[in-house]
């Protein structure tokens, strides 16, 4: 049994289906690249998992680890280590950023017990550099004002801080330039390993320069009509989603 | 012993009171100007009054009250912001009519800072209260406060526990000024404060408003502040009464020019309070920024009612009122600016922002403009909304418990405002004072509002 099991998945957003039938294996120590073009069901797959209110699971699992998520509210799937960088990340206003990631490393790692203050900020700030994100935005508020680019990398900050075992990256290298982009798909390679299944989902081939997927699996109209190996995604690049829409 | 009742003032109790406090004649003889307007005028009806249209005075204002005019011998004070604080501040306590406990450090008094009584002031510093005390209410028949209602004039005629604070000129502190006004027992409670800051002199202000747990009382109060030219002011007014005290309190501060104030709400507790904070910005180039938070509950009612008079040129405010409810609440926000037709230059602005955590809580806003000059900027705003079920959800998505990502959303709306004022010690007590209120509220009745949700699909 893979660590996160998908199947038959549908889902509905204000009344539309939206994913019709999906069928997903992922297991830890696996980044997986899910593309497809706009539309087609990639970020209702992501928030699914999540757990976002705005989207009914009306049929079949998501079982993660044994444990069958579409029970678990929001909060509970984060503490058993799924994390979700958000397409858009919200904006909280007023809610310090420091205050923010202190609650949810205490809330996902603490054991009952809060990370000492210290380790915390040796931590963030270790972080943060690597990420080539300023110590200004400790004072900030979530989000709050931030670049697209730099709520990009701030997505993948909380993601190094919760030390997820399940990290869903939805269009994470949109907004980047391709500096940040390097920056960014350096933290994402820092976090991989045997503890940690990545799912990327992309529109386009550029992250997956920077951050090598073991598998790609192609998305048409809520389904996956595709799956292969790397390859897979170069030939996605050079013919683009027209052939895979006369095959599905 | 004559009797001193709130709803039924004689001259007698009047002259025999400042005749025993030893009160000059010029001030006694404004009390007794003020009790004739006081005769001349009803307590405010609310059909009538268009200040008093959203609160109704008859039904939450009880002034069938004796006047409370001594302290008991033996009161617990609850600790005041500045206890905790080892900063240098002055400190006074008026507990219920009488004034307390004034501390005035050596490094304050050899600068020339005066805390005292009112009583003592008026004998001692005579020239500057008589010029000040009531110049913005109803000393000066032409003034701005000419016309206030019977629930300042009455303050005015009797008030009994009353503090004098003056900064001299170039004086400039960095350690607050605390007034603690306590009420221990049932009965209408008259505080009065009055503060002068000479031209170029800086200071801090704290009232802090405590009472005996489930005390029942009315305290009406009136606190005038002058800051004369190019002088910083920094005023803090928490309402942290502990029972269902009705607490009427105008907050009144002139800004001569070029003068630099700053005035913050902080309201929490108490049946009924209606809070003035006025500014009449009389010189060229003051500037006023109002700010307050409140955060009512069950059977609250709050009533904050910011005014700024735009009466010089090139002078500018900045009016920010947040609240949150929930239970069966209420809170009114009216903000009323005045531009005169002399105060061209004139920048402003006023908003307000409600959050209704749950359903029956109820927020009205009206922010008011008055504009006779042409040649001003001038915006103002209001909001009204709910928990946003997607900042909920992008929290919640970290691993943070509900609970949790509802007190962090809470601070974060309130945190603008108090971030504004680093006033020492603020913050922690108002948030804390949140955070009780967070803690026993009901999370399972808290209104998400996720129309943002639909627009995802």
């Amino acid at each position: 049994m893979a660590d996160l099991e998908i199947r038959d998945l549908t889902v509905e957003a204000d009344g539309a289906e939206i994913l019709r039938g999906v069928t997903l294996d992922l297991d830890k120590g696996r980044t997986l690249a899910l593309m497809g073009p706009n539309g087609s069901g990639k970020s209702t797959l992501a928030y699914a998992i999540a757990g976002h209110p705005a989207y009914d699971v009306t049929g079949g699992t998501i079982t993660w680890k044994g444990t069958a998520l579409t029970e678990l509210t929001p909060d509970e799937r984060a503490r058993l280590g799924v994390f979700l960088a958000m397409q858009y990340p919200v904006e909280v206003p007023g809610v310090s950023l420091t205050n923010f990631l202190r609650t949810a490393v205490n809330a996902t790692q603490g054991d009952g017990e809060d990370v000492p203050v210290r380790e915390f900020m040796s931590r963030l700030r270790g972080a943060m550099k690597d990420l080539g994100v300023d110590e200004s935005f400790l004072q900030r508020s979530v989000n709050e004002g931030f670049s697209g680019g730099e709520k990009k990398r701030f997505e993948i900050l909380q993601a190094s801080l919760l030390r997820p075992e399940l990290a869903v990256l939805d269009e994470t290298d949109s907004g980047l330039d391709v500096d940040a982009l390097k920056t960014v798909a350096e933290g994402v390679n820092r976090l991989q390993g045997p503890d940690l299944g990545v799912l990327i989902i992309t529109h386009y081939t550029r992250i997956l320069r920077y951050i090598e997927p073991d598998e790609v699996h192609v998305m048409f109209e809520g389904r996956i009509v595709a799956s292969g190996g790397p390859e897979l995604a170069d030939e996605l690049e050079e013919h683009g989603y027209e052939n895979l829409k006369t095959t599905a | 012993m004559t009797e001193f009742l709130l709803d039924d003032l004689t001259e007698e109790a009047l002259t025999g009171r400042s005749d025993a406090a030893e009160e000059p004649s010029w001030l006694r003889d404004r009390r007794l100007a003020a009790f004739k307007r006081y005769l001349d005028l009803a307590w405010p009806d609310s059909r009538a009054d268009e200040f008093w249209r959203s609160t109704p005075f008859q039904r939450r204002i009880d002034v069938d009250r004796a006047v409370v005019t001594t302290a008991p011998a033996d009161v617990e004070v609850p600790a005041s912001v500045t206890d905790g604080l080892d900063l240098g501040s002055a400190t006074a306590r008026i507990i219920d009519g009488e004034v307390v406990d004034i501390t005035l450090p050596t490094a304050m008094a050899e600068l020339g800072v005066v805390v005292t009584d009112l009583a003592t002031a008026a004998r001692e510093h005579g020239d500057l209260v008589r010029t000040h005390l009531g110049s913005l209410t109803t000393s000066d028949p032409e003034g701005t406060g000419g016309g206030s209602d019977r629930t300042v004039t009455v303050n005015d005629a009797a008030w009994t526990a009353g503090l004098f604070v003056h900064v001299p000129a170039e004086v400039e502190l960095d350690a607050p000024i605390s007034v603690q006004v306590h009420a221990s027992t049932p009965g209408a409670h008259l505080p009065r404060v009055l503060g002068v800051l000479g031209h170029h002199a800086r200071a801090t202000l704290y009232l802090e408003h405590t009472s005996a747990p489930e005390l029942d009382a009315l305290v009406d109060e009136v606190v005038e502040v002058i800051a004369q030219d190019a002088s910083k002011l920094d005023v803090v007014s928490l309402q942290r009464w502990d029972g269902p005290v009705q607490h009427l309190s105008l907050q009144k501060v002139a800004a001569h020019r070029d003068a630099s104030i700053r005035h913050l709400t902080v309201t929490i507790g108490g049946a009924t309070v209606r809070v003035l904070p006025e500014c009449d910005l009389v010189g060229a180039g003051a500037e006023v920024r109002p700010l307050g938070i409140y955060f009512a509950d069950e059977g609250q009612w709050f009533d904050l009612q910011p005014y700024v008079r735009h009466l010089a040129p090139h002078a500018s405010s900045d009016v920010l009122f947040k609240g949150a409810l929930q239970g069966h609440s209420r809170t009114v926000f009216r903000g009323n600016i005045f531009v005169h037709k002399d105060a061209v230059g004139t920048v402003t602005d006023e908003n307000n922002r409600s959050l209704i955590l749950t359903e029956g809580a109820r927020a009205d806003a009206t922010p008011f403009l008055e504009i006779e000059c042409a040649d001003i900027t001038a915006g103002h705003g209001s909001a009204t909304g709910q928990i946003d079920a997607l900042h909920l959800f992008y929290l919640e998505s970290r691993g943070i418990r509900r609970d949790d990502a509802l007190r962090l959303i809470v601070f974060g709306f309130f945190r603008d405002v108090l971030r504004e004022i680093a006033a020492p010690g603020i913050e922690d007590v108002a948030l804390a004072d949140i955070e009780a209120r967070v803690e026993a509220a009901d999370l399972s009745k808290v209104q998400i509002n996720d129309a943002a949700l639909q627009d995802l699909g």
